[in-house]
């Protein structure tokens, strides 16, 4: 049986002829160095690489479009950040100097004058 | 393929590489039916096992140059295509082998008379995984010893031998009970 079925094998493994069409048909394209035209199945599987990196570049665009868009929302939001708080400095320390103005009349004011201390 | 004939294809060879396209076209002719086998019984369905003979071919027209002799010429052909197909198996879970089916009639009129158990031991190599499905194509259907198979394949020569043991004891276990048929014609 050992022998039995590496007889059997090799009789049903014989080497089989591709079609005539096929064969003359590869015979053409090899001398012509160009490939034959795929089939449409063929076709489709060979542009799944090409239709994946169209998507994966898209979908990459979009992202990175998004992120420089937060990026330059999150810039301008922080540049108006720092002017509004430059603003309120600049009224605190005009707030401050006016109070300062304030005081020092007030405070001309209530003190009297020497000759009026002495003469009581 | 006896030396005479090697000759001559050496000379297809040589006038091919020099840019002859019908010596070209005679070494694709010789060559095209163990490509093609090959192909078909790694791959099971024709439109595959066709556009990897075009594949192959292709490849070689571009790789003349480095080919010395019609001995190398086979060996590179079979290397070509066992390793293309054993990668597209990888890439693929299953492939249906429903066209080799039409590969050979579950009833024949021809004087063949085991054409069932042949079907059934193309089904059970069907099931192989890819290397070992190599492996016993170029045992069986190519009649190289298993010392080529392993050069072929870049697979240590153990392995090979494994591969040949364990894939023969599947087979004989799993055809034990079947004995070579022969459809008798009951027709009136």
């Amino acid at each position: 049986m050992s022998n039995d079925i590496e007889s059997r094998l090799k009789a049903a493994l014989r080497p089989v002829a591709p079609s005539t069409q096929f064969s003359e048909k590869l015979v053409a394209q090899v001398c012509a160095g160009r490939s034959m035209q795929m089939r449409p199945r063929r076709l489709a599987a060979a542009r799944r690489p090409l239709a994946w990196w169209l998507s994966a570049s898209l979908a990459a665009s979009v992202l990175l479009g998004i992120g420089v868009h937060q990026h330059l929302q999150q810039q301008r939001l922080q540049q108006s950040g720092l002017e509004a708080r430059r603003e309120v400095l600049e009224a605190l320390r005009m707030t401050s100097q006016k109070l300062n103005l304030a005081y020092e009349a007030v405070k001309s004011q209530s003190t009297p004058p020497a000759d009026e201390k002495s003469g009581a | 393929m006896n030396d005479a004939v090697g000759d001559v294809l050496d000379e297809h060879l040589a006038r091919a590489r020099s840019g002859e396209r019908s010596a070209l076209a005679a070494l694709v002719q010789a060559h095209q039916r163990s490509v093609y086998s090959l192909a078909l019984r790694m791959l099971g369905t024709r439109d595959l096992a066709e556009d990897l003979t075009q594949e192959v071919f292709m490849q070689l027209n571009g790789n003349l140059a480095s080919i010395g002799s019609n001995k190398h010429l086979g060996f590179w052909l079979r290397q070509v295509t066992t390793n293309r197909a054993i990668d597209q198996l990888r890439r693929r879970a299953r492939i249906q082998l429903t066209s080799l089916d039409d590969e050979a009639p579950l009833f024949s009129d021809s004087a063949e008379p085991d054409h069932l158990l042949q079907r059934h031991l193309r089904a059970l190599l069907s099931e192989l995984s890819a290397p070992a499905r190599a492996v016993l194509l170029l045992r069986f259907q190519e009649d190289l010893d298993p010392t080529q198979i392993a050069a072929t394949l870049n697979m240590p020569l153990n392995t090979v031998k494994s591969h040949l043991k364990r894939s023969l004891d599947t087979m004989r276990e799993k055809t034990a009970g079947l004995q070579p048929l022969r459809c008798e014609d009951n027709s009136p």
